[in-house]
């Protein structure tokens, strides 16, 4: 039928390559890559939303919270890069987990991103509507329920519009967004500091090394606490890690800039944690936890600078509204294209190119949960926060998981001393986090790591074994990895990388999910089923997954009868050259193959 | 042969009076017509993967349909499926063939409409290097 189906190219990758316009596009790409990565977190939102509950979970201690919370996220992320790198196919999430642990996980695990997108899209919708009334003065406005879930709604009506679509802001336009964002947040805690050091502010603290310091954290609950919140600004890094790796052809440039932009977020949030604490304390951080920037704003710059930064909160939660809404939508259809979900959710409009259907079932589920729990509960932030939190260590644990799962064969197929190897390190770490786990839930001590050398009660004995023992099991392990092999380097860090990611996130959710089911540590007080509202709002929609699943299972069980995917041989060595990142996605198997 | 015509395609009613007029062009100066199927989801959000599938599977579908008329009509056809913005694509290719012009159709918005939603011709006309003739639907 077709003479030449897609036999050239796309000409992104040939303009791109051509001469002096190489180099332009390349720069270009650079910098959009780096864009793309810092707009996806929306630091502004995330720190408009969280900074204010992870002060009241670890107090001063929010500095040290935020660096934290990066490393299983950075583990995550590493884990996902690699496996793309070897099997461009894998797709999303759910397409991963289904293919390696198999398709009822993968179906829970698309479950749990919908749900988290959906849990967000509450909090986000919230502070869209309260800030808009801020930005405009409207203070009795601000202070209406009523008529910030009224914005809020009309603001998720809107987001979802603009995805079905498809309007996209262009690069150029998202970086002067950006950098607006980043000055805002960069002169706020600067006039901050400023003015803590030399002028006269009334509660003002100043900054302590002792912030940054994890080990000061009180109790393992307020560490697991953090970290859940911690790993919700996080949210959304990930996806810079396969958009740089499909975005360009330079095996460089995606690399470059997904360190580029790590370091701006890490950056970011910590200057402002630390200039938000210094200047008042921790007390306006407690009072105002739904619109911390914008209290500490007033005070910081006063009348009307202060807008800047409501401005640039506004400015970040569209972008984070686009980075909710497009993922997905496009999960739900990866879930209809695998006849996990019905067939609908896989519609795409003919002129906009969208999957359509999928995301207005998501725009008005999302209006439906808004307002639903804005009318249940009155304090909904903290309580789908955490919540959400619960998904996201749910979702990304399991794909961590999957990584070592993927090339378990090639992993023990390997000279018997790299296997030795792999057996330390997973293990090793397997271990150490089965000991932290029990010495934090089991025993009476407050603190994780002091409990580890109290023998006081068996649970504690149990701990410290494996504590030690996967200590070793892991230093052993990774330095016969490091010396023996430059091959196997690779597959073992893969491995782990995913085993790091996966332990600590599995941690956090289990130690989270216990503490939050005691009604007294949710933010609203309330008790639901004599349980807390977090972790009703949780563990309950991953039941109602577990439900919909069966059914679903039950009349099309296809997609449950998949077999299992193992990694190619040989996928990570260094001998066989990695894909090349843009054009292996240009013309995959399907499209004919193009000339790479 | 030179001075291909080059035209947009994405099996909307829209498309089918471009390629209605396309077909019409091509015979006239019995030339070979390039069928256009252009598509690129946003990166932001990532998961694009399915998507992008999805979208080069429709791809194929309505192209078919658009050569076998064109084939019907007697003329030697092409399809290119190009993942790339419509606009881009469109002038890319046309200026690589030397193509005599490019056809699309265009929905005829009001100008705010056009700029919001990013209308593919109001694009192209700045873009493109080789003539355009953009064919308006018929309400």
């Amino acid at each position: 039928m077709e003479s030449a189906s897609a036999a050239e190219p796309a000409p992104t990758g040939a303009v791109a390559s051509e001469g002096d316009k190489g180099l332009k596009g390349g720069a270009l790409g650079f910098l959009s890559n780096v864009v793309i990565g810092v707009a996806s977190t929306a630091p502004g939102y995330s720190l408009a939303a969280v900074l204010g509950f992870v002060a009241i979970e670890v107090g001063f201690q929010s500095p040290a919270i935020l660096w934290l919370a990066f490393v299983p996220m950075l583990f995550i992320s590493a884990a996902y890069y690699y496996m793309n790198r070897a099997d461009p196919d894998c797709g999303t999430s759910f397409t991963w987990v289904t293919s390696t642990v198999g398709p009822r996980t993968g179906w829970l695990t698309g479950w749990a991103i919908i749900m988290a997108d959906l849990f967000v899209m509450a909090n986000l919708s919230q502070i869209a509507g309260l800030y808009t009334f801020l930005l405009v003065g409207w203070q009795s406005a601000a202070d209406s329920v009523a008529a910030v879930t009224a914005v809020g709604v009309l603001w998720i009506a809107v987001m979802t519009w603009i995805c079905v679509v498809g309007i996209e802001l262009s690069a150029r336009t998202q970086f002067f967004l950006l950098a607006a964002e980043v000055f805002a947040l960069g002169l706020f805690s600067v006039v901050a500091l400023i003015k803590v050091y030399f002028g006269n502010v009334a509660g003002s603290v100043d900054p302590s090394l002792s912030w940054f310091n994890p080990l000061d954290i009180s109790s393992g609950s307020a560490l697991a606490a953090g970290v859940i919140l911690g790993i919700f600004i996080y949210w959304g890094w990930d996806s810079t890690v396969t958009v740089n790796e499909e975005s360009e052809n330079s095996s460089e440039t995606p690399g470059r800039a997904a360190v580029l932009s790590t370091v701006i977020l890490v950056v970011i949030y910590l200057v402002v944690a630390v200039a938000a604490q210094a200047y008042g304390g921790l007390g306006p951080l407690k009072q105002n936890p739904d619109d911390v920037l914008s209290a500490l704003g007033g005070d910081v710059f006063g009348t009307p600078l202060d807008k800047i930064l409501i401005i640039a909160v506004l400015t970040s939660a569209s972008a984070s509204t686009q980075t909710t809404i497009l993922p997905t939508s496009r999960t739900a259809l990866s879930m209809a294209f695998a006849k996990a979900i019905p067939d609908r959710f896989g519609h795409v409009h003919k002129r906009f190119q969208t999957p359509d259907t999928a995301t207005i079932w998501f725009g008005v589920g999302s209006i439906i949960w808004y307002v639903g729990l804005t009318i249940i509960s009155e304090n909904i932030l903290f309580d789908s926060i955490a919540a959400l939190g619960l998904m996201i260590a749910f979702y990304y644990a399991l794909t961590g998981f999957a990584a070592p799962i993927y090339y378990r064969r090639e992993l023990f197929k390997s000279p018997a001393v790299m296997r030795t190897a792999g057996f330390g390190v997973l293990g090793g770490l397997a271990l150490l986090g089965f000991g932290f786990f029990v010495s934090d839930v089991w025993s009476d001590q407050g603190n994780a790591w002091t409990a580890l050398f109290d023998k006081a009660s068996f649970a504690n004995f149990i701990a410290t074994v494996c504590a030690w023992v996967g200590t070793v099991g892991l230093i052993i392990g990774t330095a016969v990895a490091f010396i023996r092999s430059r091959s196997t380097k690779n597959l073992i860090l893969v491995a782990a990388a995913g085993t790091v990611g996966g332990v600590v996130l599995t941690w956090a959710f289990f130690k989270s999910a216990i503490d939050l089911s005691d009604p007294a540590n949710s933010e609203s007080g309330d008790s639901w089923f004599g349980l807390g509202p977090p972790f009703v709002i949780g563990i309950g929609s991953l039941l109602v997954g577990v439900l919909l699943m069966l059914v679903r299972e039950r009349t099309h069980p296809d997609f449950f009868r998949r077999k299992w995917k193992t990694a190619p041989p040989g996928s990570l060595d260094p001998a066989t050259p990695t894909p090349v990142a843009g054009p292996s996605f240009a013309g995959d198997e399907t499209a004919g193959g193009g000339p790479a | 042969m030179a001075g291909e015509i080059v035209v947009g395609y994405d099996g909307t009613e829209c498309a089918e009076a471009a390629l209605e007029v396309a077909i019409d062009v091509a015979r006239d100066l019995g030339t070979k017509l390039v069928i256009v199927y252009a598509y690129d989801p946003a990166r932001i959000g990532g998961e694009v993967h399915d998507l992008d599938e999805a979208l080069e599977k429709r791809g194929r579908e309505v192209t078919a349909e658009a050569v076998k008329r064109s084939e019907g009509a007697g003329l030697e056809v092409e399809v290119q499926l190009i993942k790339e913005k419509p606009s881009v694509a469109l002038s890319a290719l046309a200026s690589k063939r030397k193509a005599r012009f490019i056809v699309l159709g265009g929905y005829g918005e009001r100008p705010v409409t056009g700029v919001i939603l990013g209308a593919t011709p109001h694009k192209l006309l700045h873009i493109a290097e080789v003539p355009v003739i953009v064919v308006p639907v018929r309400e």
